[in-house]
């Protein structure tokens, strides 16, 4: 085995420099042509790591004159990066991108991260930082709020727009959240809720307290009401408030801020909410088919937020998320759908089902599925495939030929959400005359 | 991998793992049933039972009514019209040993007892039940003991006949939502979670519930529906459109019929029983229609 072992190390290198150069490591002091020949094997002359590059690359001298130049480039030690023969990777590059930086920078990852920045964990470290050298600290390719702006728009310009902004926001997202990844906390943050804010914001503080209706709320989540990214609402509570809330009535719903049970709801589940909103709550249960969190366990708190939330009627999260909690094989199918139904994705579930309740199966908002698709594809009224009452489906003398005769609504693994993979296949399933 | 395979292979794996058991209990489509003798068509199905002496009811959920049939020699007579005022929303249908009726009905949440001509005898009233009971399902065994699934508790109640609460068996509150509960020969429990797509059992005798299985999402999608046959658990997946068959230690089994329109597919199948002949009826809502299917016996 030992003789073995040998050989195969005697033929790698014999193998020459290229390959031996592509599979380890780069070398980071490579023998000169100053050096004595038999320290310099292969006769590399005087700068090979690095400065002989630039006589070609002439364009770095515009990057070296960069206020952040990455240490390698700094010190023209090209190979530290590069292999200067061939590469398996684009650009020369000795290895893939993450890999790269990860021989030197390899601490930037924590080892056992609750949350890890998507860059990072993909290793597309090229994302944020500029290899060679850039205007901005570490590299950065853009500076603060504006590099994070390259995938979180929508995040960042709604911090922009916010009529009640939170100061360490508008400094830098660093403030709250890690970068690479978070050990301590999700969402990369430094720290949990709500250690991270009482880190700025004392809970025994009187203004605190006042604004806070006296309620101990120091060690309650804060971002259960408030959006640490600032809001149109004053206090930083989300956009949608619930009145009671607003209006700082804490004790319609729980016992007073001096009770041993401050923070108890004063009746347990749907019985709660029936004290404002009985008549609502009557109309759902009228309906023949109620959704069971309705009635079940923590009833309406089971979807909703009792205090505030982004959404208009107070869901705890986009509807994406809070049906897909137990619908998940619902919210996976669209995911893996060619085809988008646009509501799946934009958590309007409530587009087609009534969430509360309903006299139809599903849960659908409408007994007739046609005028319900029609609210959207309108289609339908001057060109389509005959469906209607007058259409029997020929597979099913029951059922009249409609929208999800041949459609899934939540997507299928076939195309404009077929359950079958061509439209042939469809087709002959009813006209079986034109089957081949 | 293309995508369709990567779609497919949570159940299709099941599928290829599945057939061996399978197709020992191959569910032939049989005969499909439309509608009463009258030619009313049935509308949103969620129930179908069967009893002895091939006593079959129908709940024809979407026309507020019960039919009622016989199972015979293969063919199914009958389609006796039951349309009670106490009835509104028939959901699911059982048979007590005596051939009564027992019908969940979903929207007044509340249990009525018919007898096996259809004739409404009561409202069974669970005597002992904790306060706010809700059933949310319930199943009959050999002696007429109830097993009711309380879905506020979540806990299932045992009564006996006359629906004095004999027994309650505790649910886990947090995690799950259990949909059916089923109950073997020797009196262990089954409950289904839906959500988790997971069976729970509980020994006869037991005060509370373990898990049988981790999350079987693998092979089922949403189930909805529990009935012990023979040694097995049958699952009805009502999202993943067939039956998942589960042996009584939970190890999968395989898995029958398809998500379609054309007779043998289902589509949001909602409850199933069998004859003693083999025979297994289908209550396909989606489909507005019973189906029989053989199991070849």
């Amino acid at each position: 085995m030992r003789s073995r072992i040998a050989l195969l190390l005697t033929l790698m290198a014999a193998a020459g420099p290229a390959v031996a150069a592509t599979k380890a490591p780069p070398a980071k002091a490579q023998p000169t042509a100053a050096a004595p020949k038999q320290g310099n094997p292969y006769r590399l002359k005087a700068g090979a790591e690095g400065k002989l590059c630039l006589d070609c690359h002439a364009d770095f001298e515009q990057k070296l004159a960069q206020k952040s130049v990455h240490t390698p480039v700094r010190t023209r030690d090209c190979v530290g990066c590069h292999n200067p023969h061939a590469s398996d990777h684009g650009k020369l590059l000795a290895d893939t991108g993450g890999q790269i930086c990860a021989r030197c920078h390899g601490a930037m990852v924590p080892a056992s991260a609750k949350s890890l920045h998507a860059p990072v964990s993909e290793g597309k470290c090229a994302s944020c930082h500029a290899a060679h050298a850039s205007n901005f600290k570490n590299n950065l390719l853009k500076g603060g709020a504006e590099l994070c702006a390259g995938c979180h728009k929508k995040l960042v310009d709604g911090i922009a727009a916010a009529k009640v902004k939170h100061k360490p926001v508008e400094n830098d997202c660093a403030t709250c959240h890690e970068v690479h990844g978070s050990t301590a906390a999700p969402s990369l943050l430094k720290k949990d809720a709500p250690d991270l804010c009482v880190g700025c914001h004392r809970p025994d503080g009187a203004i605190f307290l006042k604004k806070h209706m006296n309620y101990p709320v120091g060690k309650a989540r804060c971002t259960t009401c408030h959006d640490p990214h600032g809001s149109n609402k004053p206090g930083m509570l989300y956009d949608h408030v619930h009145p009671p809330v607003a209006r700082g009535q804490c004790a319609q719903c729980h016992e007073p801020p001096g009770s041993p049970n401050r923070f108890k709801p004063k009746q347990a589940g749907v019985e709660l909410c029936k004290l404002c909103h009985a008549p609502k709550i009557g109309e759902f249960t009228a309906k023949a088919r109620v959704h069971r969190p309705v009635l079940e366990g923590d009833a309406c708190l089971t979807c909703h937020g009792p205090h505030a939330s982004k959404q208009a009627g107070l869901p705890r999260a986009n509807l994406t998320v809070v049906c897909g909690e137990c619908h998940a094989d619902t919210i996976k199918r669209q995911k893996l759908s060619p085809a988008k139904h646009e509501p799946v994705g934009a958590g309007e579930c409530g587009a087609c089902h009534d969430p509360h309740s309903s006299d139809t199966p599903l849960m659908l908002t409408g007994a007739n599925r046609i005028e319900m698709c029609g609210k959207c594809h309108d289609w339908q009224r001057h060109s389509s495939h005959p469906i209607g009452e007058k259409v029997k489906d020929p597979r099913n003398p029951n059922r009249n030929v409609d929208c999800l005769s041949c459609h899934r609504a939540h997507g299928t693994e076939y195309a404009q959400m077929l359950p079958f993979p061509t439209t042939t296949d469809l087709c002959t399933k009813c006209h079986e005359s034109f089957k081949r | 991998m293309s995508r369709a395979i990567v779609f497919q292979s949570v159940l299709g794996l099941a599928m290829v793992f599945g057939p061996a058991v399978g197709a020992a209990q191959a569910f032939r489509h049989q005969t499909t049933v439309y509608s009463d003798p009258k030619e009313g068509q049935l509308r949103r199905p969620e129930g179908v039972a069967c009893g002895a002496g091939g006593a079959v009811v129908v709940a024809d959920t979407g026309n507020a009514r019960l039919l009622l049939y016989t199972y015979r020699d293969g063919s199914l007579s009958g389609g006796t019209q039951v349309k009670l005022a106490q009835v509104p929303y028939p959901y699911r249908v059982q048979l007590d040993p005596k051939g009564e009726v027992l019908v969940l009905d979903e929207k007044l949440r509340k249990i009525v007892r018919l007898d096996a001509k259809g004739a409404f005898l009561g409202n069974v009233d669970l005597q002992g039940a904790p306060a706010g009971t809700l059933p949310g399902a319930f199943k009959v065994d050999g002696a007429g003991n109830l097993y009711v699934l309380d879905v506020l508790g979540p806990r299932v109640l045992v009564t006996d006949p006359a629906g004095k609460v004999i027994r309650q068996v505790e649910l886990p509150r947090e995690g799950a939502q259990f949909t059916d509960v089923a109950v073997d020969g020797g009196g262990t429990l089954y409950a289904v979670d839906a959500v988790g797509a997971g069976i729970w059992t509980a020994d006869k005798g037991a005060t509370a519930f373990k898990r049988l299985t981790e999350s079987r999402k693998d092979v089922m999608s949403f189930p909805t529906y529990l009935a012990f046959h023979q040694g097995k658990l049958y699952v009805v997946d009502q999202h993943g459109g067939g039956i998942a068959i589960l042996g009584s230690d939970g190890s999968f089994q395989g898995r029958q019929l398809a998500l379609g329109w054309s007779p043998g597919l289902v589509y949001y199948p909602a409850q199933i029983c069998f004859e003693p002949d083999g025979a297994v009826f289908v209550a396909d809502r989606g489909n507005d229609r019973i189906q029989v299917f053989d199991t070849g016996r």
